[in-house]
């Protein structure tokens, strides 16, 4: 437990100094931030749950454009703003530019929530590959709409309000950094008390054995829409975070972007190791730093070095980096291998 | 638990590989002046993207063997970073600021497309970083007070609404019916706004306007309704993609109209994959080779047309005329602010008023080049089925006259 206690003080020192230890990484740590958390909430059905989500994204873009659509309407008419893609200017002072990012993140992270309620309600009942198809359909269909809805700018995108001038360069990027910051570590505490209750044991019982679980009188509905609701409500957070860092939201490129967001979230909880509480921390470091890589050492072919990424993972690592270190050295997860246990059961072969 | 050793070791290995990667370029290396540039070289906007990057190489190669940059006495030359940006915003704003943050660039060329200039311009605009940009017209990024971005391109407003003025005038001056299918981002919504502007000045009547999704593949549901309604004109924008599906679903519907205006044309290279087919359809275009401007670097459009062909194997659409032209205003910036200083760089941009060969250059104060029309070409095809671009408006450079109405499939 003390072993723990470091670890986490550690992180937290290290998460602090960063972007000042490594003033010009900024952005890129932030959006390692936000990756962590889309990881670790996506890890909450799809791992723990066993319900392949492809539809997370929705939630994301939604608080992305609830976040500036508040930050901007409560100063200024909103339909002017986006009006001939943004051709009005309108200066937010520091004091609305922030009380408009707080009102309008807790706005992006309260209504994804009641609509993750409301869709999860009439369909969290498929199962499988029903649920996942279903869920690819709602992002895409969400970056349609979006872009044909004028007043957050349709298919011209919606600038959110610049970053107020407060003296230094730096200041937007260490607000952005340490907004990101502290959302991952409300995210993970969040996550990890719920992981410690018996709510996970009930959405691993769904995951394993849905009927069994339903049968041993479990009302595996509520739980499963409840654990979406909580994904949809830190998702909504990270997605207005990642509106103001972005400054430009495109209704399917930036903000409903299933073809990248949507898809990476899977990608780095499956290659970190799905159902584990390190897994999807660790898949999207990896993952934010071999990306970047490929995007500086690759130029033109990254995508094509990250698809043999992904066939590497798929092949060698199926159960991920946390299940193959599992594997490896069961001793270090706690786990105690009878060896007496286990010649027995070779010799016996 | 033996676990935190694992993850302790890991977040230290993170940190020396952080470490270590701090890379710092200059501004200025040597004698070499680096522009950073985020480039569409996959996704979407790809096809134009390296039009672009071939507009800035041939632009750098030409200044370079042509005496480079010349400032404080001495000569230097130009390179440039450049990154992927996919096609998409949220990657472009990320790398600007990692070009100026990461790479030390102080000096940006613009990427392809307005909607990734509109997410890259408020980062440049933050850092005081010069960004001379070719390719994002959308008007709406020059009414926001940006002082550092500077585009040599003309609105995108500005693309089609000659098209709608030409049919006025061909009906005698009454108004038009028309239609319009426009996809559904920054540049094409912009054009749109023109052409609806257009539309209201001239007392014509708009009878269909369907936004298209991005990508786009199929408009079969819009000509089905042209076919329908019978418009005097139907205006046409969604970059290179919409180009090529318009022409080929218009053939295949036979979907006669008596004025098809487009944009990206050229780009599309729609004369050599539709051939025939692309026949009479109008297009918007920033420059075009038979324009007479002229330069010392690339003297006029006809020879860097040869040029480019020579160097690229495909005749240069203006996406890589007006992208090598940025590069001749840079120059022209940095040699009389004689100073790397980038408000010094800025000023002088702002008070650039040159020729190139792509057109005259000289910015409004919102960023705009106000010296340079657009023209409208028509794609015009001999019997031997060999098709050419011909300019028809303006009438100061038309080399062919408009041809109007396009004669019907039954005809043709």
């Amino acid at each position: 437990m003390k072993n723990n206690s470091i670890l986490y003080i550690g992180i937290l020192i290290f998460g602090i100094a960063a972007p000042f230890v490594f003033p010009a990484f900024k952005v890129q740590l932030s959006i390692l931030c936000v990756l962590i958390v889309l990881a670790t909430t996506w890890n909450i059905q799809g791992g723990e749950m066993g319900y392949n989500s492809f539809g997370n994204i929705l939630f994301y873009g939604l608080g992305m454009y609830l976040c500036a659509s508040v930050q901007v309407g409560m100063f200024f008419p909103l339909a002017e703003w986006t009006e001939s893609g943004g051709e009005k200017t309108f200066v937010h002072t520091p004091a609305q530019f922030f009380q408009g990012m707080a009102v309008g993140l807790l706005v992006a992270a309260l209504v994804p929530t009641i609509v993750a309620g409301l869709i999860g309600y009439s369909i969290l009942g498929l199962r499988g590959h029903y649920f996942a198809i279903c869920t690819l359909g709602l992002g895409v269909a969400a970056g349609e709409i979006s872009g044909g809805i004028e007043i957050i700018g349709a298919g011209q995108g919606f600038t959110t309000p610049p970053f107020p001038d407060v003296g230094s360069l730096d200041a937007r990027g260490e607000f952005f950094y340490f907004l990101s910051f502290f959302t991952l570590v409300l995210t993970f505490i969040a996550v990890r008390s719920i992981y410690s209750t018996r709510f996970k044991l009930i959405l691993n019982a769904i995951r394993d054995n849905e009927d069994k679980a339903e049968a041993m009188g479990i009302e595996t509905m509520k739980y499963k829409i409840i654990g979406w609701m909580i994904s949809a409500f830190f998702c909504g957070l990270a997605g207005g975070i990642m509106g103001g860092l972005v400054g430009y939201i495109d209704s399917t490129d930036v903000a409903f972007d299933g073809r990248e967001m949507g898809v990476f979230m899977v990608l780095m909880a499956i290659l970190g190791g799905k159902g584990t509480l390190w897994g999807p921390i660790i898949g999207a470091t990896v993952f934010h730093i071999f990306k970047e890589g490929f995007w500086t050492f690759f130029l033109g072919w990254q995508y094509v070095a990250l698809g043999v990424l992904i066939v590497v993972i798929v092949i060698y690592f199926p159960e991920g980096i946390m299940g193959w270190l599992r594997e490896k050295y069961p001793e270090r997860f706690g786990e105690v291998v009878d060896e007496k246990d286990r010649k027995a059961q070779v010799e016996l072969k | 638990m033996r676990l935190n050793k694992i993850i302790l070791s890991f977040v230290s290995a993170l940190v020396i590989l952080f470490s270590t990667s701090v890379a710092s370029f200059a501004k200025v290396v040597g004698d070499k002046i680096i522009l950073g540039a985020a480039i569409s070289l996959t996704g979407k906007y790809s096809s134009n993207g390296v039009h672009t990057q071939n507009g800035y190489n041939m632009a750098v190669d030409r200044i370079n063997s042509m005496g480079g940059v010349k400032v404080g006495g001495k000569t230097y030359k130009f390179d440039i970073i450049y990154y992927d940006d996919e096609s998409n915003p949220k990657r472009a704003a990320q790398l600007a600021e990692r070009l100026i943050s990461q790479d030390g660039v102080e000096f940006m060329l613009g990427p392809y497309s307005s909607g990734l200039t509109k997410a890259i311009a408020p980062v440049t605009e933050k850092y005081g970083v010069p960004m001379v940009e070719a390719n994002g017209a959308s008007r709406s990024l020059f009414t926001k007070g940006y002082k550092y971005l500077f585009a040599v391109l003309a609105p995108a407003n500005l693309y089609l609404d000659v098209a709608i003025d030409l049919a006025v005038e061909k009906n005698n001056g009454k108004g038009v019916t028309v239609a319009m299918a426009f996809e559904q981002d920054a540049f094409s919504q912009d054009v749109r706004l023109g052409v609806l502007d257009a539309i209201k000045r001239t007392g014509s009547k708009k009878v269909i306007d369907d936004k298209l999704p991005k990508e786009l593949n199929d408009m079969a549901a819009t000509l089905v309704k042209v076919k329908q309604m019978k418009p005097d004109v139907l205006v046409v924008s969604g970059h290179t993609k919409g180009a090529l599906t318009a022409i080929r679903q218009i053939s295949e519907m036979k979907v006669d109209v008596p004025m098809l205006a487009m944009t990206h044309c050229d780009a599309a290279k729609l004369s050599k994959q539709h051939g025939k087919n692309s026949q009479y359809a109008l297009c918007a275009s920033q420059w075009h080779k038979t324009l007479t401007y002229k330069d010392d670097f690339f003297k006029d459009g006809m020879t860097y047309d040869a040029d480019f062909t020579k160097e690229f194997g495909y005749a240069p659409p203006y996406q890589a005329a007006e992208s090598s032209a940025a590069l001749l205003v840079f120059k022209d910036a940095f040699e009389r602010a004689n100073s790397f200083d980038q408000k010094k760089v800025r000023d002088a941009l702002a008070a650039t008023n040159m020729q190139t060969f792509y057109g005259n250059i000289k910015f409004a104060p919102g960023g705009q080049n106000v010296d340079k029309p657009m023209v409208l070409f028509q794609v015009m095809c001999d019997d031997s089925g060999k098709c050419e671009n011909k300019v028809v408006a303006p009438t100061k450079w038309a080399s062919a006259k408009l041809i109007h109405p396009i004669p019907s499939w039954s005809k043709r």
